[in-house]
């Protein structure tokens, strides 16, 4: 059965941006809506993890969770889910802050 | 409609972050080392009850949107292993204590209460519809018993009794040391989530007489399943104790067991005496029928009356 699925791109192969509009509506820019069945779902989503290199994914689906969705993500950027016990939320990732480069008076 | 602890189940539980709310929401700050400072952004409007572990520190604004949106706050220990203390919004329903109460006053409802408590503890038993609170009682205990038995054999030790006496703590065997410790993570978990339904732990339908009688009713429905089988496990360690709430707190089992509890503490309150059955006519979920913009009036023959009327009209 079909289920409706988001996967929101940054900086992937055009190749990858054909193969995924291939199935699902490219809504915004790098933000692909379909409903697809589950195997269709994984196979693209293997088809994003393999080519992602240095470009960032994440797919939105709907799961039997408390929160009723599940999510993936490939890639890395600075917001990384986190499951808490069963709730996942999402984790920003703070730039490290540069070092007092002032010498003291 | 905002979601609340009757269609939602969401606990969240944090320990060392600090809570504030900044320009956009609630946030908890995780501190990764000197020069960095992590977020994760709290989705308050759709949580329920909010954990508070060892090393939270929580702003009052946080606590004030917290409040505003429903959410429960329950200082606990380490993975929810104690309950110190609850705090709960005014917006927070009194369905589930108005129902928790009534049904402990009236002496057949209590008594039906207590028995479909021992029923959910016997799923697979045949009760006969005319069994009386003592037959339950006596079932229990044997059922208690072999079930001692049946572990004790499992872990290879010989006669199992447990020890309830607190002045003999020392010379306890491995076993009744454990169950005592991980009974009272269970209690923790288990108070924490009646908090968060804004329940009286007090009142208990089978257990009687202490602050935590309703927290011990609702225990005694898993002690089965999680502390007998981690105690006896237990059997040959050198601190039983510790070991007990460690392996409660690490795998974060009780955590786990939140939404059930809350699910079945529910399902026993719910109760709709038979004779009022049939004049119900409305098919709403009665947490929502519950859900007032203002308060009620309560009046002896018609129920609740509708709040903000001035009914001084026909008395003058």
């Amino acid at each position: 059965m079909p289920s409706m699925v988001v996967i929101a791109t940054t900086a992937v192969p055009d190749h990858l941006r054909g193969a995924l509009s291939r199935w699902t509506s490219e809504v915004v820019p790098g933000i692909f809506v379909g409903s697809i069945s589950a195997r269709v779902r994984d196979e693209l989503w293997r088809a994003v993890t393999d080519t992602v290199g240095n470009g960032a994914a994440v797919l939105v689906h709907p799961a039997a969770t408390e929160q009723g969705y599940t999510i993936r993500t490939a890639g890395t950027r600075r917001r990384l889910p986190v499951d808490f016990d069963g709730l996942t939320l999402i984790r920003m990732t703070a730039a490290a802050k540069a070092k007092e480069t002032q010498s003291p008076s | 409609m905002l979601p609340r602890i009757a269609d939602s189940l969401s606990f969240l539980y944090l320990d060392m972050v600090r809570v504030v709310q900044d320009d956009t929401g609630v946030c908890a700050q995780i501190q990764v080392d000197d020069s960095r400072t992590d977020t994760v952004y709290l989705p308050t409007a759709a949580l329920s009850c909010l954990l508070l572990g060892p090393g939270v520190s929580i702003t009052t604004p946080a606590l004030t949107t917290l409040a505003r949106h429903g959410t429960s706050v329950v200082c606990t220990g380490s993975g929810g292993v104690r309950a110190y203390a609850g705090i709960l919004p005014d917006s927070l329903t009194t369905h589930w204590l108005e129902q928790q109460v009534s049904s402990w006053s009236d002496p057949d409802r209590r008594l039906d209460i207590a028995i479909r408590m021992y029923q959910m503890r016997f799923k697979d038993a045949d009760l006969p519809t005319t069994v009386t609170l003592d037959q339950l009682r006596g079932m229990e205990g044997q059922r208690m018993k072999a079930l001692y038995k049946i572990l004790a054999d499992q872990h290879g030790i010989g006669r199992f009794r447990r020890n309830y006496r607190p002045d003999q703590w020392h010379t306890q065997d491995p076993v009744n040391l454990a169950l005592s410790a991980a009974n009272t993570c269970l209690y923790g978990i288990i108070h924490a989530a009646l908090l968060a339904l804004g329940l009286s732990p007090a009142l208990g339908f089978v257990h009687a007489g202490t602050q935590h009688a309703f927290v011990y009713d609702i225990a005694d429905l898993y002690k089965a399943e999680t502390t007998l089988p981690l105690a006896f496990a237990l059997h040959d360690s050198t601190n039983p104790e510790q070991e007990a709430r460690r392996r409660f707190r690490d795998n974060l089992r009780l955590l786990r067991l939140l939404p059930r509890i809350v699910r079945d503490t529910q399902t026993l309150l719910t109760t709709t005496p038979p004779d009022t059955l049939q004049n119900d006519d409305t098919d709403e979920d009665p947490a929502e029928r519950r859900d007032v913009h203002m308060v009620h009036l309560w009046d002896p023959k018609t129920g609740a009356l509708p709040a903000g009327v001035n009914y001084a009209a026909g008395n003058d």
